[in-house]
């Protein structure tokens, strides 16, 4: 499980296009960006990381990709576009959730069903997603858990949730994802609340059936270790905006945010030698008072004057990489 | 479960058990069945011969005696207003009670499930405030005054029902929607809120995440999270009925039930009857509870076996 798959974006077919995705939250201070003007691009067979802390708008980003925003929230512009079509519309949105693109949640113990026992919530997908019917639906669930490696798939049919152990309980929620064989898969938080050891199973095992299936992965995650072992490009966010989009391997030779600079710096790394790790300094922004310019402004070393006014666009540095910073030149700007 | 089972039906009877004490008490320490039964200006001499008659001048411990053993075998007494046995009288108009407050609780099962359904759909938008108008409404009204409005309309007016007395289903509907519409109301804003607060968990994001559109997660992944709920909520409201809404009812719809007779043993100073009436509504509202937990261990498997 390295970084770089054979197929790094680029050059492959784009699925998901998401162009200036703003979702709005309504506050007694006004409104909140949970997401602002967010761009991004999945190919196919790509797996992209986007990183970023509690509070960042990842997991908002995620389920606003499919369309989706807990009330009171709402999208506020941008679009999404799904192999050419608008996944903002319901009646496109309708068909590619769960069948095109489907979501692997956070926390599987409240992300199933309570009430429901695994082989009902497999086969309400099979049934009234894919259209199958009769024997090839208890067939093809005893398939799905044997994909995502469990035993004594018969048995565990009949299984509620809560009977299951937690690494079985994303094991269990992956193949709820691939009951309806999806092109892309979006991961929010997959391993957080995980043992380490589970963590490591279940990301194997999603790397190896994206390998297998030739699905692409979003992987949505505040731990770069993740990213580090999962996937081809990353996206940095921070404060609801992407801040750097890179390739995996520069982003850790060499990130240019300094946003991304200080993630990198706060990870322990076993590789190297970096003597003391430091963190970023100041509090993640309270949203509510969103600065006009850029979001990281106030944490950061290297701010100037400028900084203040008007966030920064996120402009292409370099060969596919692509920095928001007024203090990192554009390509063939300087 | 079988022996949850039989702890829980232990447990009723205990229940059932110690209410009944409790009516025996306020019947026969606080006053007694022959003072209640005389005129206030009975002389004492009348007084005792009654009290003699319905064995009553013995000692309370004796009297205490013969009402459990009696109660084991279902003897409650003799009605002195209708010279029969008290558990007789009652156990005829048992069944037009139980049929009255199985009308009620379809009605209000049949209401307010839809309704809240319907309300945590619309979320906000009109339906969601017109079934909040209709719960409001009928939670402020009292029974009674909903029973005569019925009456007046679909009786009086349309003619389409009967006035009042139990013969066959149709009279049935009236007394049933009277006592039923303010339970619909309070069940269908506990189910529009449980709903709309399940809608909000990951399972259910899970679930319209996988394409399930939003009246199939509420009716499929939702309503099920909220059932337990809802059961429980609707013997509430049956406890409520038993204990309160039928007395009302049956009076108003001249309705042959253990209610309207409770009320006719009150006026007619027969304190064996209203006793035996007491014990029979607490047994079914001991008997709601149990059935409440059964169908609550049906629906949640997390349910403790305690």
């Amino acid at each position: 499980m390295s970084g770089a798959s054979p197929n790094t974006g680029g050059s492959t077919e784009r699925l998901l296009e998401v162009k200036d995705l703003t979702v709005g939250f309504p506050t007694r201070d006004g409104i909140v960006r949970g997401v602002d003007r967010l761009t991004l691009n999945v190919g196919s067979h790509e797996r992209l990381g986007v990183v970023g802390e509690s509070g960042s708008g990842k997991s908002v980003m995620g389920l606003a990709i499919l369309g989706m925003v807990l009330p009171p929230g709402r999208i506020m512009g941008g679009s999404v576009r799904w192999r050419g079509e608008d996944v903002l519309d319901p009646a496109v949105a309708g068909r590619v959730r769960g069948r095109e693109i489907a979501m692997i949640f956070q926390d599987p113990m409240v992300s199933l069903n309570p009430l429901k026992t695994v082989g009902s919530q497999l086969r309400e997908l099979l049934k009234r997603r894919v259209g199958l019917q009769g024997p090839a639906i208890r067939r093809r669930s005893l398939e799905l858990l044997d994909m995502v490696g469990i035993a004594n798939a018969g048995e565990r049919l009949r299984a509620y949730a809560y009977e299951l152990s937690g690494g079985m309980r994303q094991r269990v929620m992956i193949a709820t994802a691939l009951a309806c064989e999806p092109t892309l898969v979006i991961a929010d938080e997959p391993t957080t609340g995980l043992d380490v050891t589970i963590q490591d199973q279940i990301l194997a095992l999603l790397h190896d059936l994206s390998t297998e299936l030739g699905m692409s992965v979003l992987m949505i995650t505040h731990d770069l270790g993740v990213v580090a072992q999962f996937c081809d490009r990353v996206q940095v966010m921070y404060a609801g905006r992407i801040v750097e989009r890179a390739p995996i391997n520069e982003m850790f030779a060499d990130p240019q945010h300094p946003y991304s600079l200080g993630l990198l710096h706060s990870v322990p790394r076993v590789d190297r030698d970096d003597g003391e790790l430091t963190g970023i300094p100041g509090e993640p922004l309270d949203r509510a008072r969103f600065p006009p310019g850029c979001a990281f402004e106030p944490r950061c070393s290297e701010a100037r004057g400028g900084c203040r006014d008007a966030p920064p666009p996120l402009l292409k540095t370099a060969d596919r990489r692509w920095v928001a910073c007024y203090n990192r030149p554009a390509e063939g700007s300087a | 479960m079988l022996r949850w089972l039989a702890r829980r039906i232990i447990a009723a009877a205990l229940v059932v058990f110690v209410v009944t004490s409790l009516v025996f008490v306020v019947t026969h320490v606080f006053t007694d069945p022959a003072t209640v039964s005389l005129p206030l200006e009975a002389s004492e001499e009348h007084r005792a011969q009654r009290r003699a008659a319905l064995g009553i001048d013995r000692p309370l411990g004796v009297q205490y005696w013969d009402f459990v053993s009696g109660l084991v075998v279902g003897d409650l007494g003799e009605s002195f207003w209708q010279n029969q046995p008290a558990s007789k009288l009652v156990l005829e108009r048992l069944p037009a009670t139980l049929k009255l407050v199985a009308g009620a609780t379809a009605v209000t099962v049949l209401l307010a499930a839809p309704m809240g359904m319907l309300a945590a759909w619309w979320e906000r938008r009109f339906p969601d405030h017109a079934v909040l108008g209709f719960s409001m409404a009928s939670i402020s009204a009292p029974p009674f005054w909903i029973g005569y409005l019925l009456i007046i309309v679909f009786a009086v007016q349309l003619g389409w029902v009967p006035t009042f007395g139990s013969r066959g289903f149709a009279s049935l509907i009236l007394p049933s929607f009277a006592i039923g519409l303010a339970s619909a109301g309070r069940l269908a804003q506990m189910t529009r809120r449980g709903i709309v607060e399940e809608l909000r968990k990951p399972y259910a994001v899970t679930a319209l995440s996988r394409g399930f559109s939003r009246s199939y997660t509420i009716v499929h992944h939702t309503f099920r999270n909220v059932a337990s709920g809802f059961v429980t909520m609707t013997g509430w409201e049956l406890t409520r009925m038993f204990t309160g809404y039928t007395v009302v009812i049956e009076v108003v719809f001249a309705w042959p039930g253990v209610g309207r007779l409770a009320v006719q043993a009150i006026e007619g100073r027969d304190l064996i009857l209203v006793q035996a009436a007491v014990v029979v509504l607490a047994t079914l509202v001991v008997v709601t509870n149990l059935l409440v937990d059964i169908a609550r261990r049906m629906i949640d498997p997390r349910v403790e076996l305690a």
